[in-house]
């Protein structure tokens, strides 16, 4: 069911209890998980912190938790499954899940007793209501006598013989329950086709810190790069990412005003965050401003960078907006303060001259202290690279610390770390983009476009994560959409696939869906992907907590595609 | 050789090898029926949808009967006036409108009735021969009464009506004959005591008596449900001169072509074969298998599934009654039924399939021939939990009796690799079946002196982290049995530092027999 009072129904619940915290791999999940944290630091509620990067996963640590804990939150994960029957838990196990995963699945809506949804009810979520797709059993068995029996098991030891009416009322009544029946299937599957994500874990519980007047800057600046993180990996639309902002605004105005008296007392640590209307170029104050340019999607996209002509156009814009080369290209921090001043209204309006209108984008910067300064999407690109990182061989949940721990401004060494990666990730990246597109990899299958990765790509090994991955296929899709002549293709989806695991002989697989500007970013992959591994029995593996992804023998890869695009033609 | 002791021991203990395989098919049939038994519980809650009488309808049949308007709605008070009232038609319409009481579909006032001190007058209206629309409403009310709990039943029983049923089978009105029919299979369906009840008032002479070729279909209908719950229920099973009269007739009916006919035949059928071997064989002797396993492809589920049932039961007899129905054909139907769309047909399948493997290795190599290998291991992987279930214990069972090269054979259709997969199940009983299958894969490789060989193979497909996690399993049978696995196959020199850990008064006293095993 859905939570109304998250904070009677939620918090006053588990405080004094110990909880279980079952936290996704993404970072809104991870934004959601240092807010709840911080409250229950506050309140001094004991938890157990466990990363789940999958179902198995997510089964497993149930399995391992039970017997200690009652209450599970999970955050980011569990929302699209029946997790009742997935989990199979006692009756007393109960799950507060705050998760972005839409469809939330009915019975998860339905339950009363088990499942707390902390889910936003104003997100447009469309769940079919009660009676189209449940009905009481008794209604149907318990009240009149005769029950159907289910054909092929074994008569009934007495029978009643009804009047003749009875009879026809009963076959009327069978009639109307198979075209509800019909009626029922039709509704789920409308509900159940699409997947896509509603309002941001980390604003939710920011929103509870909030009711509760528990709300800090820290707290704020995460929900807020939970919401960046569902802009920057392209989950909610544009729309909402606007009106989410300017929520969030809100808050951060409010809370500077609280300040305001205090202006004098600011000490060297302390924190400040700002609205900005900043530049859409990945990690510029930490980079050159022509590394940036090179390695952000905006750009590199709209230059077409990967050939001469776009090269040549890109040092046309340099010497457009005036700026000295050696200027350019050296670090952002040791540029010369007079063109820093003014630099992003000198890059807005060349980019206007050169097309590109929406080089500004709404977000918001924070400053610790007075050295360090941070843009929300740069945080975000930094603990995903740290998340995901392939560096050494580290486990996922050492992973998962070093990202959540880039998150606090204690620890801002961890931080640089992450944003190094990220530059590293972002030029694979862009290199990937580049040869995908020059060399023709990426194939037009009719309903779809395809491009799988070769094992020995450089970078490969990068790409057998899920959220790299991703990244690339939308930064590979924008990139074919701007250079492609045929108007067809410019509308198709995208399925990427990549080695995952050589020695299983596994590929990771990745759709998403088409790129426009109004895009509703609505993924019907999950479904696809299930019917075509169900129809030519390949052996799929549906771990992802986005059912977009997933992983598939290598054997299987050519039966699985043939099987989509028959599917989906 | 004290290891060999042990082993065989172990092997008598909870493995067919010490085999004696009537023994393990016996522990299969209990577990079945017990299952059944459950499930039969179940039904009884529930009832069954209407098969229509074969009466075309109320009005054409009975044309003195009063205009439905009239008698609808009378109160309880009303009719008790009217049924103990000296005037016919008043009678009449008050049995009818009791009747119509009876037949509606929600809270039909069973109890109210017989409270109402009715159940004398109805019984005593069934052999009024001159009065036949009385006697269709007494007796078409008294069918309702039986149709209720055991309760409702005896209280028909108890007035006399099953004497004044039996004589009513031989009214010339056939609407009338099948109603008693209906009634009398009501009162059979409770239970054996009532049943036997019925067998003794001599109810199967005047049924069969009924049966002539120009008998209404929907007539026949009723009578087979009725003649199937005379062939039901255990504890005691009908006498066996009783069955023996049945039978002639049921196999008569099962070369009908009414699908309804032949579902109920087909029960009877199953019922009269869930028992003892003798009892199955009374059935087999009849000729009657290979119909059976012809109906096993029909196309209706409600034919197909009780002649599974019954093949399977009678496969789960002796080697002999087994091999009557391989003759018949049987591997050639099972595996269209392993892939039947419904899942406890599947499961019904793969569970006569285990029985058919737990025969001698002559069997199991016609198993092999007629390609059931191979659906048999896609159900291990992809069946439902019950129907893997079954599949499992076929691979115990073939496995445990089958020769080296058939063993071998199995493997190499992939049965190890889905067994391994199967591994992380709950059920414990489960478990240690799938422990057992591989224990017994291993000994066959011993065989072959390729223990090393098969000891990676497990290990590669991901077996042994599953047998060592089971090490760690709640229930103890299961921990010993993965334990001495790791021990047997897998071991080297951890044994003494296990020695230690195991606080088992039983474990400890065998683990220095198996160091000797292992030393050979």
């Amino acid at each position: 069911m859905f939570i109304t009072d998250i904070r009677k129904e939620f918090y006053e619940v588990v405080a004094n209890q110990r909880v279980a915290l079952l936290v996704a791999s993404d970072i809104d999940a991870l934004c959601a998980c240092k807010i709840l944290q911080a409250l229950f630091h506050c309140d001094q509620i004991q938890y157990t912190l466990v990363p789940v990067t999958g179902w198995q996963d997510l089964g497993t640590a149930f399995l391992e938790h039970k017997e200690q804990f009652r209450f599970f939150v999970l955050i980011n994960c569990g929302a699209n499954v029946d997790l009742l029957e997935m989990l199979q838990p006692d009756d007393d196990s109960v799950f507060f899940i705050c998760d972005t995963h839409r469809p939330v699945d009915v019975v998860n809506v339905y339950n009363d007793t088990q499942i707390k949804l902390l889910i936003k009810q104003d997100d447009d979520l469309g769940v079919p209501s009660y009676d189209d797709i449940f009905r009481d059993e008794e209604e149907e068995e318990g009240g009149d006598s005769g029950n159907e029996s289910d054909e092929g098991s074994e008569p009934s030891g007495k029978r009643r013989r009804f009047d003749e009416g009875a009879v026809e009322r009963r076959i009327e009544r069978q009639r109307a329950r198979r075209e509800w029946e019909a009626r029922r299937r039709e509704i789920l599957f409308d509900y159940e086709q699409y997947e896509y994500h509603g309002t941001s874990a980390a604003m939710v519980f920011f929103e509870l810190a909030w009711v509760m007047t528990k709300d800090t800057k820290d707290m704020l600046w995460w929900a807020i790069i939970g919401l960046t993180d569902q802009w920057v990996h392209d989950k909610i639309t544009n729309m909402k990412y606007v009106t989410d902002i300017a929520t969030m605004q809100r808050h951060v105005s409010r809370h500077n005003h609280r300040n305001e008296d205090e202006e004098n007392s600011l000490s060297i640590d302390c924190m400040r965050i700002s609205f900005e209307y900043d530049l859409r170029l990945t990690l510029y104050q930490h980079w050159s401003m022509y590394e940036s340019i090179c390695n952000s999607c905006y750009t590199s996209c709209h230059f077409k960078l990967w050939t001469l002509n776009g090269q040549k156009k890109l040092q046309e814009f340099l010497a457009d907006m005036g700026l000295p080369l050696k200027q350019v290209r050296q670090k952002f921090n040791s540029m010369d303060m007079s063109i820093k001043e003014n630099l992003r209204d000198v890059i807005e309006e060349s980019s206007n001259k050169y097309g590109m209108k929406d080089i500004r984008i709404q977000t918001f910067g924070v400053h610790f202290g007075f050295k360090n300064r941070f843009l929300a999407g740069d945080m975000v690109h930094a603990a995903t690279a740290l998340l995901e990182s392939t560096e050494k061989d580290e486990s996922d949940s050492d992973n998962f610390i070093k990202a959540l721990d880039s998150l606090s401004r204690s620890n801002l060494e961890r931080l640089h770390s992450g944003i190094d990666l990220a530059k590293k990730k972002l030029i694979a990246i862009q290199q990937t983009v580049a040869s995908c597109i020059c060399t023709n990899l990426i194939l037009s299958q009719g309903p779809f476009l395809y491009c799988y990765l070769m094992e020995g790509t450089p970078d490969v090994k990068l790409f057998s994560k899920p959220m790299t991955l991703t990244l690339l296929c939308k930064y590979l899709l924008k990139a074919f959409v701007q250079s492609t002549r045929n108007k067809r293709c410019k509308l198709l989806p995208l399925i990427m696939a990549a080695p995952k695991d050589m020695e299983k002989g596994t590929v990771i697989v990745v759709g998403i869906p088409p790129e426009s500007e109004t895009s509703d970013k609505k993924n019907f992959f999950g479904r696809a992907f299930e019917k075509a591994a169900e129809s030519t029995s390949s052996r799929t593996l549906h771990d992802h907590f986005d059912t977009s992804i997933i992983e598939l023998k290598m054997e299987d890869r050519s039966k699985f595609l043939d099987a989509l695009i028959t599917l989906l033609s | 050789m004290p290891t060999k002791n042990v082993t065989e021991e172990r092997l008598s203990k909870f493995k067919n090898k010490g085999k004696d395989p009537t023994k393990l098919r016996d522990k299969r049939i209990t577990e079945c029926v017990e299952l059944r038994k459950a499930h039969k519980d179940e039904n009884f809650l529930k009832r069954r949808h209407i098969t229509l009488s074969s009466l075309p309808d109320e009005e054409a049949l009975s044309p003195d009967y009063l205009s439905n308007d009239l008698v609808k709605f009378l109160s309880i008070e009303e009719i008790i006036k009217l049924v103990n009232s000296d005037s016919r038609e008043s009678q009449t319409r008050g049995c009818q409108a009791a009747r119509k009481l009876l037949s509606q579909e929600r809270n039909p006032p069973l109890k109210e009735i017989i409270d109402a001190g009715l159940l004398s007058r109805f019984v005593s209206f069934l052999s009024m021969d001159d009065e036949p629309t009385l006697q269709f409403e007494a007796a078409w009310a008294l069918t309702n009464i039986a149709s209720g709990t055991s309760w409702h039943t005896q209280q028909v029983v108890e007035h006399g009506a099953v004497p004044a049923f039996i004589s009513l089978l031989a009214s010339p009105m056939l609407h009338i004959s099948e109603q008693a029919v209906w009634a009398l299979g009501n009162i059979a369906g409770d239970g054996s005591a009532y049943r036997d009840v019925l067998i003794e008032c001599n109810v199967i002479p005047a049924l069969l008596a009924r049966i002539c070729p120009d008998t209404p279909v929907g007539y026949l209908r009723n009578l087979t449900w009725t003649l199937s719950n005379l062939c039901r229920n255990k504890n005691p099973f009908p006498p066996l001169s009783a069955v023996l009269q049945m039978l002639p007739s049921l196999i008569q009916l099962l070369h009908l072509s009414d699908k309804d006919i032949l579902s109920d035949a087909c029960w009877a059928i199953s019922y009269l074969t869930d028992g003892d071997n003798d009892r199955i064989d009374v059935v087999v002797k009849t000729g009657i298998v290979p119909r059976l396993v012809e109906l096993m492809s029909h196309a209706e589920l409600g034919v197909l599934t009780p002649a599974l049932r019954s093949i399977g039961n009678i496969v789960s007899g002796s080697d002999l009654q087994t091999q009557t129905v391989i003759d018949a054909g049987v591997l050639n139907a099972l595996p269209k039924l392993m892939r039947y769309p419904k899942a406890s047909v599947q499961k019904e399948a793969v569970w006569a399939l285990s029985n058919i493997a737990a025969g001698p290795c002559k069997q199991i190599q016609q198993l092999i021939t007629c390609g059931l290998l191979p659906p048999l291991v896609d159900r291990l992987k992809n069946g439902d939990f019950k129907t893997q279930r079954e599949a499992v214990w076929a691979v115990t069972n073939f496995t445990s009796g089958g020769t080296v090269e058939q063993v071998v054979h199995l493997v190499q259709c992939g049965a190890l690799e889905a067994i391994i997969n199967l591994l992380q199940v709950k059920d414990a009983k489960v478990l240690l079946v799938l422990l057992d299958a591989i224990n017994n894969i291993f000994m066959a490789a011993e065989k072959l002196g390729e223990t090393d060989k098969l000891s990676l193979l497990v290990e590669e497909l991901g077996g042994l982290d599953r047998i060592e996690m089971l090490q760690s399993h709640d229930n103890e049978t299961v921990y010993q049995a993965a334990h001495k696995l790791i021990e047997k196959y897998f071991g080297d020199g951890e044994l003494d530092g296990v020695k230690v850990e195991a606080s088992d008064d039983a474990f400890v006293f065998q683990s220095p027999d198996v160091t000797r095993t292992f030393s050979f």
